[in-house]
């Protein structure tokens, strides 16, 4: 073959490839028994206990699929049954009663039974095998089966949240055989009582899930289920636009303009459980002042974040819970008033002559746009005369940096937001404005303000201490009504979850814990 | 050549145990709490000071070096926070997606880099250099994501040809090569260019010419040899950057490979992790920079001995 000869067969060979080559979009849409999830995060670990699902939230989402819990939440976060028909807390919330159906069964056909479920309890109980998520188990005193069908759970002391920790991710419940045969391989092999069942694993890249047969509650909309991580977003909505993937997570919000021309695109989203703002460090003496913390409140426009950095894929809380927490109620919106907020300062003795001078922190890379919204509100600030330094920190070593016994703090404003993981209301606030044991130590939870109100301590505990919905949900309402007008915080917004999926895929749920949820969702 | 190899290979432990200690003092002074990320955000500073005391983070740091030191021995990285046990098997598992993107990188590289030089050095300052030349520093300018995504936008989104993400068979290795490999084709051919200008100018090409060799045999027979010690030098040296540039290629493409791995271990704070994953990388480098060496030898035996 002479020179020519070659490069007219590349050349031939070249053309017929692309001409005749399929095209990827056309093989993406054959075959639509199977759903296809690309994730921001990497599915890694699959044990509720030893750590519980890494990482977070991709985890949990695939774990939803291959675990049914005693409890579980609907796409509103309401909690509902799953493998316990019902489950009843005594009146003095000391202890609960399960009654599980009787037809469900582990994907290695062992029963669901109540010895199954004291096994798993006893383990996400054990400090050593279950070493995170200890505020939803420490309650549990002890775990009883009165019969095969019956599972009677005791608590240390009464504690409302139990069907809360029932329904979240972490109390997904294991095959008994296959935590027998050992427990160090659940999180590579998992066995569960879910519509799903695993087909294939590698972690970090890829999970296939089929459907499992014999599940109690009929046949999941899907044969297949795959997870892929694909942590770039551009990637992701590639995947998504070509049709390699039906389902993505975590779309950026600046994007999803440009997603919104695609016609074979769809947007979801759902306000998230997490209100982002600043802790206020309440030792300081400026900051004990509540006309100062106003007049903070008062200077900064939300609305004007709301718009401009989430592309109104964010709204301004009116409660220091979010919209969807179980026991939110609407206490009174934030309001911008620049020259009240001036009025306020002057009367707390500051001016241009002695302006109130603040450190503030923010993290980089840890909340949506944390940075641009630091400089907003820090520009706000200064605008209504107070003097602020902000120091950006690295995400890595923001807890260290806030988080530190009252000697060590070094900021006056630090930008901070609570997941519920759970979704409980009560959880949330006690989490963050119930009182530490000792102010001069680190928080106990996240009360890294250090507020302190024993009107709040005595309505929380009120709240656990009652098995009336009704009249828990009234002393949360007080609750939170209490800490609004405190002001700890600077209130700024609560974020949107924004997932995306091709036109025709039904049942995706984004829920405000930022999951999002393809157990009943087809392609 | 036995004994040069075994002089390389035997300096390669005490460099890696250098190596160790500087990664470990450095894992050690990096902020994040290890105990506190494993606990989780909602524990409390009793959970976490548990955590720390089961890990044996609590021991004096010579203690912990010298536990970390016996750990590598075994193969044992230390526990991952991601993984929730030692993460050597999930690395490990990773290393062929990285490799075979690196050798068809290196590939490409060579395959392409080096005739474009050559062809530039053989046309010099007429059209066929112009052109290469031109095309060198679009390359060198273009950043590999950037250009990655571009090829996705074309290639994927567009025209529906290869597939944007994964590694899912022989058509999904073009992207991230071509990503990955521009760069270096770039620098392959600058370089090679150069060298080859360079050599055509000295006497012994002029006497080559002289007895009556054509200009082509002159090149291929003696002007590219002579000029292959210096071309080797920059393939082997940025051989081992790929290895950075594998990091920011797998991310966007999701490739299985090791580089993704370490950004998600950097996500997530797993410093066990990344720790492992950065040691792999130092190994590797180490290796192919002996490769390196080992082909000077091959190139010129003189070397041997010097």
């Amino acid at each position: 073959m002479n020179r020519r000869e070659v490069f007219t067969t590349i050349g031939t060979v070249a053309a017929a490839g692309v001409a005749l080559h399929p095209d990827i979009r056309a093989l993406a849409q054959a075959g639509k028994e199977t759903l296809t999830f690309g994730q921001s995060t990497a599915v890694l670990t699959l044990d509720p206990a030893q750590g519980s699902f890494t990482g977070y939230p991709a985890g949990y989402e695939a774990a939803l699929c291959i675990y049914d819990r005693l409890l579980d939440f609907d796409a509103n976060m309401k909690i509902v049954p799953q493998l316990a028909e019902s489950a009843a807390m005594a009146p003095d919330l000391m202890s609960a009663t399960v009654k599980l159906r009787g037809n469900a069964k582990f994907h290695d056909g062992t029963p669901v039974n109540a010895a199954a479920v004291k096994i798993n309890l006893e383990r996400l109980m054990d400090k050593a095998r279950n070493p995170t998520n200890r505020p939803l188990w420490d309650p549990l005193a002890s775990v009883e089966t009165p019969d095969e069908r019956t599972v009677v759970i005791k608590l240390k002391a009464p504690f409302s949240q139990l069907p809360n920790s029932l329904a979240h991710g972490s109390g997904s419940i294991v095959s008994p055989a296959a935590l027998q045969a050992g427990e160090g391989n659940i999180a590579k092999n998992p066995v569960g009582a879910g519509p799903y069942k695993v087909a294939s694993f590698s972690p970090g890249q890829e999970l296939v899930l089929e459907a499992f047969d014999g599940y109690w509650n009929g046949a999941p909309a899907s044969k297949r289920l795959v997870f892929k991580t694909i942590s770039e977003a551009a990637t992701r909505i590639s995947a998504l636009r070509t049709g390699a993937v039906d389902v993505i997570d975590n779309v950026p919000v600046a994007l999803v303009s440009q997603l919104k021309q695609d016609p074979a695109i769809e947007i979801l989203s759902s306000p998230g459980l997490r209100p982002i703002g600043f802790a206020l460090n309440l030792t300081r003496a400026p900051l004990k002042d509540a006309k100062v913390r106003q007049a903070l409140n008062l200077a900064v426009p939300v609305k004007t974040i709301a718009e401009r950095v989430f592309f109104n894929f964010a709204k301004a809380p009116d409660s220091p819970l979010a919209f969807n927490t179980v026991g939110y109620k609407s206490v009174s919106p934030l309001t911008y008033d620049p020259a009240k907020a001036r009025a306020l300062l002057a009367e707390a003795g500051y001016d241009a002559q002695k302006p109130l001078t603040l450190k503030l922190f923010t993290p980089q890379g840890l909340f949506p746009g944390d940075v641009s919204v630091a400089e907003i509100v820090a520009n706000a600030l200064q605008q209504a005369g107070v003097k602020v330094e902000i120091t950006k920190i690295e995400a890595a070593s923001y807890w260290d940096a806030v988080r530190q016994d009252a000697a060590n703090v070094k900021w006056d404003l630090a930008m901070f937001g609570f997941n519920p993981s759970n979704a409980s209301g009560l959880y949330h606030l006690a989490s963050l404005f119930k009182s530490n044991a000792d102010d001069a130590g680190k928080p106990d939870v996240w009360n890294m303000a250090r507020y302190r109100n024993p009107e709040v301590d005595a309505l929380l505990k009120e709240a656990d201490s009652t098995a009336d919905q009704a009249a828990q949900n009234a002393a949360l309402g007080k609750a939170q009504e209490l800490i609004w007008r405190d002001n700890p915080y600077i209130w700024l917004q609560i974020n949107e979850n924004v997932s995306a999926v091709r036109k025709g895929v039904a049942g995706v749920e984004v829920w405000p814990i930022v999951f999002t949820v393809v157990r009943r969702a087809r392609a | 050549m036995l004994r040069f190899l075994a002089i390389r290979l035997a300096l390669i432990p005490p460099v890696a145990l250098g190596v160790i200690t500087i990664l470990f003092v450095i894992f050690k002074s990096v902020p994040g709490d290890q105990a506190a990320i494993i606990a989780g955000a909602t524990a409390t500073q009793a959970e976490i000071e548990q955590i720390r005391t089961q890990l044996g983070l609590d021991k004096p740091l010579v203690e912990q070096y010298a536990r970390h030191l016996a750990g590598l021995a075994t193969g044992d990285l230390g526990y991952s926070s991601t993984f929730r046990a030692n993460p050597l098997p999930r690395i490990l598992e990773r290393v062929p997606a990285t490799l075979l993107l690196m050798a068809s990188s290196i590939l490409v590289m060579v395959l392409i880099g080096l005739p474009a030089g050559v062809a530039a050095a053989a046309w010099q300052n007429r059209w066929p250099d112009l052109a290469i030349s031109s095309a060198v520093v679009a390359l060198l300018a273009a950043p590999n994501f950037w250009l990655g995504m571009m090829l996705i936008a074309l290639l994927s989104v567009h025209l529906g040809w290869l597939p944007s993400f994964g590694f899912t068979g022989a058509l999904s290795l073009i992207m991230p090569t071509m990503a990955l490999s521009a760069r270096l084709i770039a620098l392959v051919a600058r370089m090679t260019r150069g060298v080859v200008i360079e050599e055509m100018r000295k006497d012994y090409v002029r006497t080559a010419l002289a007895k009556g060799l054509d200009r082509r045999a002159a090149l291929s027979r003696h002007v590219l040899r002579n000029a292959m010690i210096p071309i080797v030098t920059v393939i082997g040296l940025q051989a081992g950057f790929l290895l950075g540039g594998s990091v920011v290629v797998e991310r966007l493409f999701a490739w299985p490979g090791v580089g993704d791995l370490l950004l998600t271990g950097v996500s997530v704070r797993d410093y066990n992790l990344v720790q492992g994953v950065t040691l792999l990388f130092v190994v590797g480098f180490l290796l192919i920079n002996l490769a390196v060496e080992i082909l000077y030898v091959v190139i010129n035996p003189r070397l041997c001995h010097g």
